[in-house]
């Protein structure tokens, strides 16, 4: 055991500094060959970085809901709202799946899932615009998905808008009051998108999911290594010989973690530079300024999974652990249920995570144009979190080889899943 | 049955034996479930930090920024005094959209030189770009709205009148089964119920390859009588139990502690939840059936159960998806509850509407036995492949 102690005691400062670099460039050197006879590590660090972007992407890529159909039920049925149901049908949301005589029948259609809104124009709809007074069409929609009630919600207000500019106009004229300019509106109003103006779902979700990505492929990579290294410290009497020895804690997880962010930097590039130009997502920012910004994500989330490591006591836990936090994660990043309305405890809990950092300033890098300075905030944010994972991830890995070689009998594999002995083959 | 009650004493044994059992099947579910209610309490996210641009400060534009102010959607946080400031707040992430009125806005109104006010949705996170853009609609309308009656009534004009001739047909919604157009009753059934199968996924390749990996999967077949179908009931059936309970409590939590709206009947979700249940471990069943390599059939299954949240339209419809990736939310059980849940609990429709769903859930778990001769092989001779 005295060759792989990792403290040496008499040696002069200058001296273990050198030692010290010197074990950092073996660790990290010696990594990549851990990595590369690791196939699982392998599928995590390459497969998933290179395949689940452009998955998501081509799941989302239809990026806006259209020709949703809508039963009609038309008890007027006279010219004005025969008007109205062609109006209705130009909109690129709608498509009028059938005429209904009445609502039950139009109800059914729903529920068996041909409609998904249904439009009743009461008989009274031509007579009340004729005599000039306000006509009600009740719409009701599905609530199963918001963005389907979204797109049909914009058709039938761009509705309302030209139904009002048909019949304002011919008011105001029989009233009178062309003289005093009331044809058109006295404000005009314009409005603009920003960052995602096609208004679409891949262009606002893609963006955000890339960096949960990046950072969940490397923390379940990370844990599947470490797992393995706990299992194989259980096997030889605390030791791990696949592992660098006499390297300091410090060392050990820098070097390692300095191995890891080497391997994604390429994957970076592949995912924040080529999946939105491949698939014409928003991509108006500057590539220099997000992958800088995209180095301490990688750092925190390498020291991020090496704290995790902790509860990882062999490969397999690692996919109990790790793969529905990515949900959770999602949900902190204030990509669907925005950040401003969280409780102050979830908004801390987002704090803690590098990903909702990341997500929060490569959206607006991608998006928005945003420059790295204008993302100090996320950016200082995720160095802070660099400092606070290694701390913690010394401090679990020098637990784990402290409670390893006491804990551990040579030559024994602790068995702890099955209470009997396991028998051999 | 010879062998089955030892084999369901032995898998129980196993659960309690493991920390990792009781976390992935009780906490990780239970935690999920709260997270989400929590997260998302206030049903509708209000108050999205907002700019003004007032370059006119006038009588007219206050007026403008005193109604901002009362859209429920909108926070008005910032008064700015340049497009540029704007913009450079939106890209920091200080607001979310602006509003900017333009200088001499009020004497081109009444002067009728019709000047534009323009707003601007930072749509690159959707939900308060949405609401953002909503509101400043409400406002850039309500606005024109007041000035042509205010016009209208002032030329003699009966308001009653004018308020027809500004919006002669309005279109009446009813959102039906959520009226108050709430976030968490929309996604909290959808995403927690994903959790679970998610869990029930891992921890049926978990429970079964660990035995191949221990090498005591010959002793889980001896205790069954050297019989596949014993041996996987009897593991996989106290797992039924723990994930049904965790998933009717789930139930009570959403609709009962938390008031969700039911529309239909809760004994026929009830049903399918349990349905549910067998179905993902079938669905596992089958994966590690014919890859009973942990580390393969564990990635698969992960990635399966995180891509069936994208895959299963709880946020992107299917309908909309490329076909040659719409068919693949089929094969995912998710899929069917969800579609009996909007059936059934949202809107109310009767159970005959979604008969063929249950009947989908049902076929999951021979579908899922089909390949179980090729796990048992593997059982006998187990190899571990790191």
């Amino acid at each position: 055991m005295s060759n792989n102690s990792y403290k040496p005691n008499n040696m002069n400062p200058l001296k273990y500094i050198g030692h010290w670099f010197a074990k950092l460039g073996e660790v990290f050197a010696h990594e990549f060959s851990i990595v590369r006879h690791d196939a699982g590590a392998l599928l995590f660090f390459i497969g998933l970085p290179l395949l689940y972007p452009i998955v998501y992407t081509l799941i989302y890529n239809p990026e806006v809901v259209r020709q949703l159909p809508v039963a009609v039920v038309d008890n007027s049925r006279t010219p004005e709202s025969r008007e109205l149901i062609r109006s209705a049908s130009a909109a690129p949301a709608v498509e009028i799946f059938s005429y209904d005589a009445n609502m039950a029948d139009a109800k059914a259609r729903m529920a068996a899932g041909e409609v998904f809104a249904i439009m009743e124009i009461p008989s009274d709809y031509a007579r009340r615009l004729a005599v000039g007074q306000q006509a009600v069409v009740p719409m009701y929609f599905d609530m199963s998905l918001l963005l389907r009630y979204r797109a049909l919600l914009g058709a039938m207000t761009d509705l309302q808008m030209k139904v009002m500019h048909d019949v304002t106009a011919a008011r105001v004229e029989t009233f009178g009051a062309s003289s005093l300019g009331m044809a058109s509106l006295p404000v005009e109003s314009e409005s603009n998108f920003m960052g995602d103006t096609s208004d679409g779902f891949a262009s606002f979700v893609i963006p955000g999911i890339v960096i949960l990505i990046l950072q969940q492929s490397l923390v379940l990579g990370v844990m599947l290594i470490e797992g393995s290294s706990r299992e194989r410290r259980r096997r030889y009497g605390g030791i791990d010989p696949k592992m660098v020895a006499g390297a300091p804690t410090s060392s050990l997880i820098i070097g390692k973690a300095l191995c890891y962010t080497v391997i994604y930097l390429p994957m970076a590039l592949y995912v924040l530079v080529m999946i939105p130009r491949f698939f014409s997502l928003p991509h108006i920012g500057d590539p220099a300024d997000y992958l800088l910004f995209i180095f301490p994500l990688l750092l925190a989330s390498a020291f991020f999974g090496q704290t995790l490591t902790l509860f990882a006591k062999e490969r397999e836990s690692t996919f109990m652990i790790v793969v529905f936090t990515s949900v959770v994660f999602l949900f902190l990043s204030g990509l669907t249920w925005p950040r401003y309305a969280m409780s102050d405890f979830w908004r801390f809990c987002g704090d803690l995570v590098p990903g909702v950092w990341g997500i929060e300033g490569f959206i607006r890098i991608n998006s928005n144009a945003a420059t790295l300075a204008e993302s100090a905030r996320p950016f200082t944010a995720m160095w802070i979190l660099t400092g606070l994972y290694f701390i913690t991830a010394w401090i679990v890995m020098a637990y784990i080889r402290k409670v390893s070689r006491t804990d551990s009998v040579p030559a024994h594999i602790p068995n702890t899943d099955a209470p009997s002995a396991p028998e051999a083959k | 049955m010879t062998g089955l009650k030892a084999s369901i004493l032995r898998e129980v044994r196993r659960l309690g034996s493991r920390k990792m059992y009781i976390c992935a099947m009780v906490l990780v579910p239970v935690l999920c479930a709260l997270f989400f209610v929590s997260l998302m309490q206030p049903g509708l996210p209000v108050k999205a930090p907002v700019a003004v641009v007032d370059l006119d400060h006038s009588t007219m534009s206050r007026k403008v920024t005193r109604t901002l102010n009362a859209i429920e959607t909108i926070d008005v946080t910032r008064r700015l005094e340049s497009y540029d400031k704007a913009v450079d707040a939106v890209r920091r992430g200080d607001i979310y959209g602006f509003f900017v009125i333009p200088a001499n806005f009020e004497s081109d109104a009444l002067g009728g030189r019709t000047p534009t006010m323009e707003y601007y949705s930072n749509m690159t996170y959707f939900v308060p770009g949405t609401l953002t853009f909503k509101g400043f609609k409400t406002v850039a309308v309500t606005t024109a709205g007041g000035l042509v009656t205010a016009t209208l009534v002032s030329a003699g004009a009966d308001p009653a009148m004018v308020g027809s001739l500004i919006q002669p047909m309005t279109v009446q919604e009813h959102p039906l089964g959520n009226p108050w157009l709430s976030y968490s009753i929309y996604l909290c059934p959808s995403f927690i119920y994903g959790v679970l199968a998610l869990m029930i996924f891992l921890t049926t390749a978990f429970a079964i390859t660990m035995e191949i990996k221990d090498g005591t999967s010959p002793q889980w077949l001896a205790t069954a009588h050297g019989r596949i179908s014993v041996a996987l009931v009897g593991k996989l059936l106290p797992h039924t139990l723990v994930f049904s309970i965790v998933g009717l409590g789930i139930i009570s939590l959403l609709w009962g502690y938390c008031h969700f709206p039911v529309a239909g009947s809760l004994w026929w979700f009830a049903l399918a939840v349990v349905l549910f249940v067998m179905a993902c471990q079938a669905f596992a069943l089958f994966i590690v059936s014919i890859l009973p390599n942990p580390r393969l059939s564990f990635s698969i299954l992960a990635l399966t159960g995180i891509l069936s949240f994208s895959l299963t339209g709880f946020s992107f419809p299917v309908q909309s998806m490329y076909g040659a990736l719409a068919i693949f939310s089929y094969i995912i059980p998710v899929r069917y509850l969800f579609l009996i849940y909007v059936s059934d609990v949202l809107n109310g429709w009767p159970i005959y509407f979604v008969r063929l769903y249950y009947v989908a859930l049902i076929l999951f778990v021979p579908i899922g036995c089909t390949m179980v001769w090729k796990l048992k092989k593997a059982c006998l001779k187990p190899v571990y492949v790191e």
